[in-house]
């Protein structure tokens, strides 16, 4: 298995090398028009992007607002701009001004794919909404990803990650029982829309071999919200009982979570029958074994805070190296708890790739996070950085139609 | 139809982040076959801590739309019906530690021998390569090797991880990504591919905003509660009665929350001019804010940055989640009869297509409960199916 990998350069080096030579783009023959803002939307494209599409993002001539969120990684480039919008061609236009949205017309006209994150009925209000671009081009795959969603209720609210967290009951099963409210530290409803659009997107071109159509794809930060909160809706409609915060617990497993050692705190998931009674024995605390609070699954979830004690009286008198050691000679899962540089740098994640450089323009070689998923044949790849606003107006014009006269009145008149 | 229609997914999995790779492939219409051992199935049918009528919740709650056929994969006969299925499948998924599936003849070799076309998807603690590759891993630990746990939680409280197991979850879905990715490369050259991911790199793909700032200030990115590191305000803020959420995360809408929150004096403070000034003051802001907020009620907040337009929100606990109005009109909540538990509630669909919607059609399978159907189809004679039932192949 490693063999294939080292083919296509997802050995230890892979950090380090461009995709090999002549290696196939999976959607290179996709063009995708991205015309979102923030998180979502611009990861959704991105992940896109590095399967090779052609993914133009469309912004108003100001450029997006995430290019002036801080902090910038040279005078005027925002880092967090660069971070979810690598592997992009960029283009400018107006939308306000019919002759941008000629422009966009005729680029809607070249695309398979739409993404956009306005708040429902902007769009159509740009005239640029979801019947009018279908009629034009009946095979676009149009993906709206919004708070939402473009139905029910709250469709006119906006949304964000936090806010989508906090609605969808995620924050309340996050921190700790007693403390004030905390989310998970990254925007998780985010990205988890990102990642359901782009599984939607890719639904749809498939249906397209078939049906000949693109369709609508519609999802949002709360849905996704709620979609990833599967044992917490499964403890609740089984159980009756309101999820609560647990820490580093999880609702239905135990032990699995971090504990204390001598010198910080490390993680471990021995909850199963093959790794508990392991578990028990490397503490020396065999005897819990026989102790009916602990006989079975359900038994140590409901005395979690008894088995946590229990297993801290042993594992607080080691230091965290001591522990992660022996629980992996006796293959028990078990980690530290990193920092983000600490993370970034671990052997096994530059090993696996998951911290990439990419050429910018004006900010020289950045910094980006690998693809999680790796492919022996069609590896998804690292080919730019983030584009400067408007950098590819004049070639993606001109492959439009437009002629370099029309294309200097055009930023004449402010349209791109 | 629906999106995936025709196209066959073999589901060698367990657990959470494979099933639910699978399970949102079954939603938009694969044929999903999941292999058990005869007898008691997957080990997430004995998970105890929530049942009904004896079937594990867990269970259920990740493999509806899915068939289920038995075979006994410690005997050639068993991993022979996996090979004849395979033939017929266009997807295979596991989530075995890396060598388990090869060990059993169900590796990425000894299947894209079989079948070329096919799309073979590892899913893992670390991946197939790299010095962790042998490691076994949980969402726990990729979120605490990822920095996840490091990012979440108080300023300076005890760790806490995301509450949900975002790592088994985002690494399902990116599974997903990859497996429809190779389908299309297959369907253009007739070339199946591996596709291989896992929890950890899941996870470190979701520290996007943190990586940055890291690798732009030199910084190490902390736990910041329910704030954003790159917005304020942008966080839980406390009402008379507890605490709702409010992202002004740009000028235009700091203004509209001054104005709703009735302090518009906020605007003319030099310490929160510009949403850098403000990020750099949080503390001080958020102080100033609840000085006013801690007067009144959530309902009325909420209904006061409505008004000026301010994204804002309850923090919902998930029965209120689950019961919300805009929860069910989005169909979130969905009702399946199964054949052992009775009426059990699903999860629906975030993300809704026009043309071919994926559907909740049916709930989790009895262990077993298709293996005729299938050896049918995979044209085993009713007496060979007799004698590997009397076996206890299948």
């Amino acid at each position: 298995m490693p063999g294939r990998f080292e083919r296509w350069g997802i050995g230890g080096h892979y950090g380090r090398v461009r995709a090999p030579l002549g290696a196939p783009q999976v959607m290179d023959h996709i063009r995708v028009i991205d015309q979102t803002q923030v998180m979502a939307g611009p990861t959704c494209a991105m992940l896109l992007a590095d399967l090779g599409a052609d993914v133009i993002k469309v912004e108003p001539p100001g450029g997006e607002t995430t290019r002036r969120i801080e902090p910038e990684i040279a005078p005027g480039v925002s880092a967090a701009f660069l971070a979810v919008n690598r592997n992009k061609r960029g283009m400018t236009l107006d939308l306000k001004q019919q002759r941008g949205v000629d422009i966009f017309m005729r680029l809607v006209g070249t695309a398979d794919v739409l993404i956009e994150n306005y708040r429902p009925g902007v769009a159509k209000r740009l005239g640029v909404g979801y019947d009018t671009l279908a009629s034009s081009n009946p095979r676009l795959v149009y993906c709206s990803i919004s708070g939402f969603g473009q139905t029910g209720p709250y469709a006119s609210r906006g949304g964000y990650d936090l806010i989508a967290q906090g609605m969808s009951g995620i924050m309340s099963v996050t921190g700790h029982e007693g403390g004030p409210p905390v989310k998970v530290g990254v925007p998780i409803t985010d990205l988890g829309a990102a990642l359901f659009g782009v599984f939607g997107i890719l639904c749809a071109l498939r249906a397209r071999r078939i049906t000949g159509r693109g369709q609508f794809v519609d999802t949002s930060l709360f849905e996704a919200g709620v979609a990833l909160s599967v044992w917490e809706a499964t403890e609740y409609w089984y159980t009756g009982e309101t999820p609560q915060r647990l820490g580093t617990g999880h609702r239905m497993n135990a032990p699995y979570q971090a504990f204390r050692a001598s010198d910080g705190h490390f993680t471990v998931g021995a909850s199963n029958e093959r790794l508990w009674p392991r578990f028990a024995s490397l503490l020396g605390l065999d005897r819990l074994l026989d102790d009916p609070r602990f006989a079975d699954v359900g038994a140590r979830v409901r005395n979690r805070p008894a088995l946590e004690r229990e297993i801290e009286s042993v594992t607080a008198t080691k230091p965290r190296s001591y522990w992660l050691e022996r629980c992996e000679a006796l293959g028990i899962p078990a980690g530290p708890i990193y920092s983000v540089p600490e993370a970034l740098t671990d052997a096994h994640a530059v090993a696996r790739g998951m911290a990439k450089e990419v050429d910018h323009p004006e900010a020289g070689r950045v910094k980006t996070l690998g693809n999680p998923v790796k492919m022996s044949a069609t590896p998804p790849t690292m080919r730019s950085a983030a584009p400067p606003l408007g950098h590819d107006n004049t070639a993606i014009l001109t492959e439009l139609g437009y002629g370099d006269t029309e294309i200097r009145e055009l930023a004449r008149e402010g349209v791109i | 139809m629906k999106a995936l229609h025709g196209v066959r997914v073999v589901d060698f999995t367990q657990a959470m982040a494979a099933p639910f790779c699978t399970m949102n492939l079954a939603d938009m219409g694969a044929d999903v076959i999941k292999i058990e051992p005869p007898g008691e199935g997957e080990p997430t049918r004995r998970l105890g801590a929530a049942e009904k009528n004896g079937h594990s919740a867990t269970f259920m709650a990740l493999n509806r739309n899915k068939r289920s056929l038995t075979a006994d994969l410690k005997r050639p006969e068993g991993v022979a019906i996996v090979r004849r299925l395979v033939e017929t499948a266009d997807v295979f998924v596991q989530n075995y530690r890396p060598g388990v599936a090869d060990r059993l003849g169900l590796g990425w070799d000894q299947l894209s021998a079989i079948n070329p076309l096919l799309v073979y998807c590892s899913i893992s603690g670390f991946g197939g390569t790299g010095p962790y590759a042998s490691r076994g891993g949980y969402d726990l630990i990729a979120q605490g090797m990822s920095g996840i746990i490091s990012v979440t939680g108080e300023e300076s409280g005890a760790p806490a991880k995301a509450g949900i197991p975002v790592s088994d979850l985002a690494c399902g879905l990116y599974g997903a990504y990859g497996i429809l990715a190779a389908l299309e490369h297959r369907d253009r050259t007739g070339q199946g591919q591996l596709v291989d991911t896992s929890l950890l790199e899941a996870a470190m793909a979701l520290t996007v905003w943190e990586a940055t700032e890291y690798w732009t200030t030199g910084r190490t990115p902390r736990a910041v509660g329910s704030a954003h590191r790159f917005a304020a305000p942008y966080q839980a803020i406390r009402a008379s009665d507890g605490y709702f959420t409010v992202g002004a995360n740009n000028d235009k809408l700091y203004e509209a929350f001054c104005r709703a929150i009735d302090r518009l004096d906020l605007l003319d403070d030099s310490r929160f001019k510009t949403n850098a000034e403000r990020v750099r003051n949080r503390a001080e802001l958020i102080r100033e804010i609840e000085l006013t907020t801690v007067g009144f009620s959530r309902a009325t907040w909420l209904e006061r940055l409505a008004s000026e337009g301010v994204p804002c929100g309850p923090i919902n606990s998930y029965p209120e989640t689950l019961s919300d109005p805009h929860t069910l009109a989005r169909e979130m909540v969905v009702d399946l009869v199964h054949p052992g538990a009775g009426e059990v509630k699903a999860l629906g669909i975030p993300v809704k297509l026009s043309d071919t919607p994926g559907a909740v059609d049916r709930p989790a399978p009895l262990c077993g409960e298709h293996t005729t159907e299938i050896l049918t189809e995979l044209g085993y004679s009713e007496a060979e199916q007799e004698s590997f039932r009397a076996r206890g192949v299948v």
